[in-house]
């Protein structure tokens, strides 16, 4: 049996002025899968995931989250959505941050008290907790975001840019984690700036202008592109202005 | 030249954002057109009620044809005195009936007694000495005579707002006189008039003008608070945040208007208390009807706030629209200046500000001691304003997180 269509879009078209930001993109995620959305600054990865969050209204085409015509309120509990900007109250701690955004999703103390030890130690910000975010510098900031955006245990997640800012070694843990929560059925949407990152997913889809210019495994768009790593697959790509059809 | 630089590049950057040029262009002039305008320094449209029962008659002793009867209508040439531009006349037949107007809508009721003519021109002669007047086609010289007693003019006075009271007062005088010119006397106005205050105690400048300063501080507090609130939050990106969760915009709004209209409670004590035990304003109503002024007047606050944060690009443009609010408020809402003094569009301007109906409300409660019975115009206008911008608050707020 074919697994959920989590994320259903179809035809998006999103115009900024005289630009497009989506150009005519359509893109299905199954349950589960890890899609990693990589392209350069620019490329449309964000206005997507606003888009298929119900943030912003496509001008043409429409998208489907777990089942339900975008923009409903009937997702909102089941999405987690970490935009690219930090999105946390400087002036709370990290504690007050988590607690204030587990009360919108009604989650009970003691319940964000358990997902926080959690996600504070993959983070890395358990001796953290009580500073203010004020205090921290941008990369401990979207740790934090990334935090908040995963509390309530959503069962679609849309993170933009999650490791950006972010030391290798703590990026690694990200990745692990994500693919740890794909495992357990959660479908993660994942943008990236950094080509090579996407390889952790399980689909890859290289935005290009408001275009997907290839979608797939990294192993099929590697052996694609005859390439051995995913930044020359996306130069390729590029220069071969091939558009997913 | 790094000055020069950094000058130039601040100025750039200003002229960059349309709605701050535009602000720095507008709001001087909104300043200078609302004070010049606002503020005509004479009065218009204050009503008053009149009771005339005097017969117009004055009797008085000649040297030629002994006591005759002189038909002088004093009282009616005291009310053509009067200016009717600045008065509104209201002329009635029943005295109690007038009295019982002032301080609903009436500032002063004077009610001339039926031998006011007698009294006047008896005073008149007895201090001036003997004159000559025409009787009947032939001149007649009128002796002085003891004077007569009559009962005094009675006015009652509406002294809630010593502005409006004292230009009553002073129009009143000035008609007296021109009266009393005609009859070449030399008594004053003030020896003709029993002058009874609405209300008890004197009513200084600064209890009159104390509601209206403890509302244009909640202004100024709860508009600039919420403002700059809601721009930070949706430029931090926080609101959409908060709206893609399980929350309805309803309840966000809902969420800000009890936060903020706590702090406007509590500020609203605070200048109370202070108000009080510094300066002793007065206070002799019903600290209860003070509070739902307070809650009602600051959800309004608070809604208006929120639309204006949706004008606003950056906190910066929040504060300008701001002082778009607060400008009107201070000069158009009858806090220093009577709205009667103001010209008619800048008085319909000043029924568009929440301020208006605040001041007035506890100026009632304050300085004449009226309860909520009293109350249920300017509580009805705060409670639409409240509603209303609630409501739009909402629009504005779910607006706002779509277009962060």
């Amino acid at each position: 049996m074919a697994a959920e269509q989590v994320i259903r879009a179809q035809d998006l078209r999103k115009m900024f002025g005289k630009r497009a930001a989506l150009d005519g993109l359509s893109l299905s995620v199954s349950q589960g899968q890890l899609y990693g959305l990589a392209g350069p600054n620019g490329a449309g990865k964000t206005t997507l995931i606003r888009t298929l969050c119900g943030l912003l209204r496509p001008d043409e085409g429409e998208a489907n989250l777990l089942g339900w015509k975008m923009p409903s309120t009937r997702v909102r509990s089941q999405l987690g959505y970490m935009p690219q900007d930090f999105a946390v109250y400087d002036d709370l701690s990290v504690m007050q941050n988590l607690e204030f955004f587990g009360q919108l999703y009604s989650l009970r103390r003691a319940q964000v008290r358990e997902r926080a030890n959690e996600l504070l130690d993959l983070v890395e910000l358990t001796d953290r907790k009580r500073d203010r975010v004020g205090t921290f510098s941008g990369g401990m900031r979207r740790r934090v975001s990334l935090a908040i955006s995963l509390l309530h245990k959503p069962r679609l997640a849309f993170l933009d840019e999650p490791t950006a800012g972010v030391d290798p070694k703590l990026r690694r843990s990200f990745w692990d984690y994500f693919n740890a929560l794909a495992e357990q059925g959660v479908t993660l949407l994942v943008t990236t700036h950094l080509v090579e990152e996407a390889q952790r997913c399980h689909v890859v889809g290289f935005l290009m202008a408001g275009r997907l210019l290839t979608e797939g495994a990294p192993d099929e768009i590697l052996a694609q592109t005859n390439t051995t790593n995913l930044d020359d697959a996306f130069i390729v790509l590029q220069e071969q202005g091939q558009v997913k059809s | 030249m790094t000055s020069l630089a950094v000058a130039r590049n601040v100025l750039r950057r200003i002229l960059r954002d349309g709605r701050t040029v535009a602000l720095i262009v507008i709001l001087p002039l909104f300043f200078v057109l609302i004070y010049g305008n606002s503020f005509s320094g004479s009065y218009s449209n204050l009503r008053i009620a009149i009771v005339n029962e005097d017969n117009g008659l004055a009797s008085v002793r000649t040297m030629e044809v002994g006591r005759i009867t002189l038909t002088v209508d004093l009282a009616a040439a005291f009310v053509d005195a009067l200016d009717p531009t600045v008065f509104d006349i209201v002329i009635l037949d029943d005295a109690e009936e007038a009295l019982a107007l002032v301080g609903e809508g009436v500032w002063a009721a004077l009610v001339f007694p039926k031998s006011f003519s007698n009294a006047v021109v008896s005073e008149a002669v007895r201090s001036s000495g003997e004159r000559k007047v025409e009787f009947e086609g032939s001149s007649v010289t009128i002796l002085p005579s003891e004077p007569v007693a009559g009962p005094l003019t009675q006015l009652v006075i509406d002294d809630s707002n010593p502005l409006v009271a004292g230009a009553v007062l002073a129009a009143f005088n000035a008609a007296f006189a021109t009266v009393l010119e005609t009859q070449q006397s030399s008594v004053t106005a003030e020896s003709l008039l029993d002058v009874r205050r609405l209300y008890e105690g004197e009513i200084r400048m600064l209890d009159f003008t104390a509601p209206g300063i403890i509302g244009f501080a909640m202004t100024l507090i709860t508009v600039m608070l919420t403002a700059m609130a809601v721009v930070r939050e949706r430029t931090g990106g926080t609101l959409t945040r908060i709206l893609i969760a399980p929350v309805s915009a309803w309840q966000v709004t809902l969420g800000y208007t009890l936060a903020f209209s706590l702090i406007a409670i509590f500020q609203a004590a605070e200048l109370f208390l202070v108000s009080l035990w510094l300066f002793d304003i007065r206070f002799i109503g019903d600290p209860g009807a003070v509070i739902l002024v307070i809650v009602l007047f600051a959800i309004g606050l608070q809604g208006i706030a929120t639309l204006i944060s949706t004008l606003a690009k950056n906190e910066a443009q929040a504060m300008q629209f701001v002082l778009f609010m607060l400008i009107p408020s201070i000069m158009l809402s009858g806090v220093f200046w009577p709205l009667e003094t103001m010209p008619g569009t800048m008085r319909a301007l000043s029924y568009a500000i929440p301020l208006t109906y605040a001041n007035a409300a506890l100026r009632k409660i304050m300085l004449t001691g009226h309860g909520l019975g009293a109350l249920t115009f300017e509580l009805s206008i705060l409670g639409a304003i409240a509603f209303v911008t609630l409501f739009l608050s909402v629009l504005s707020m779910r607006r706002q997180a779509y277009t962060a």
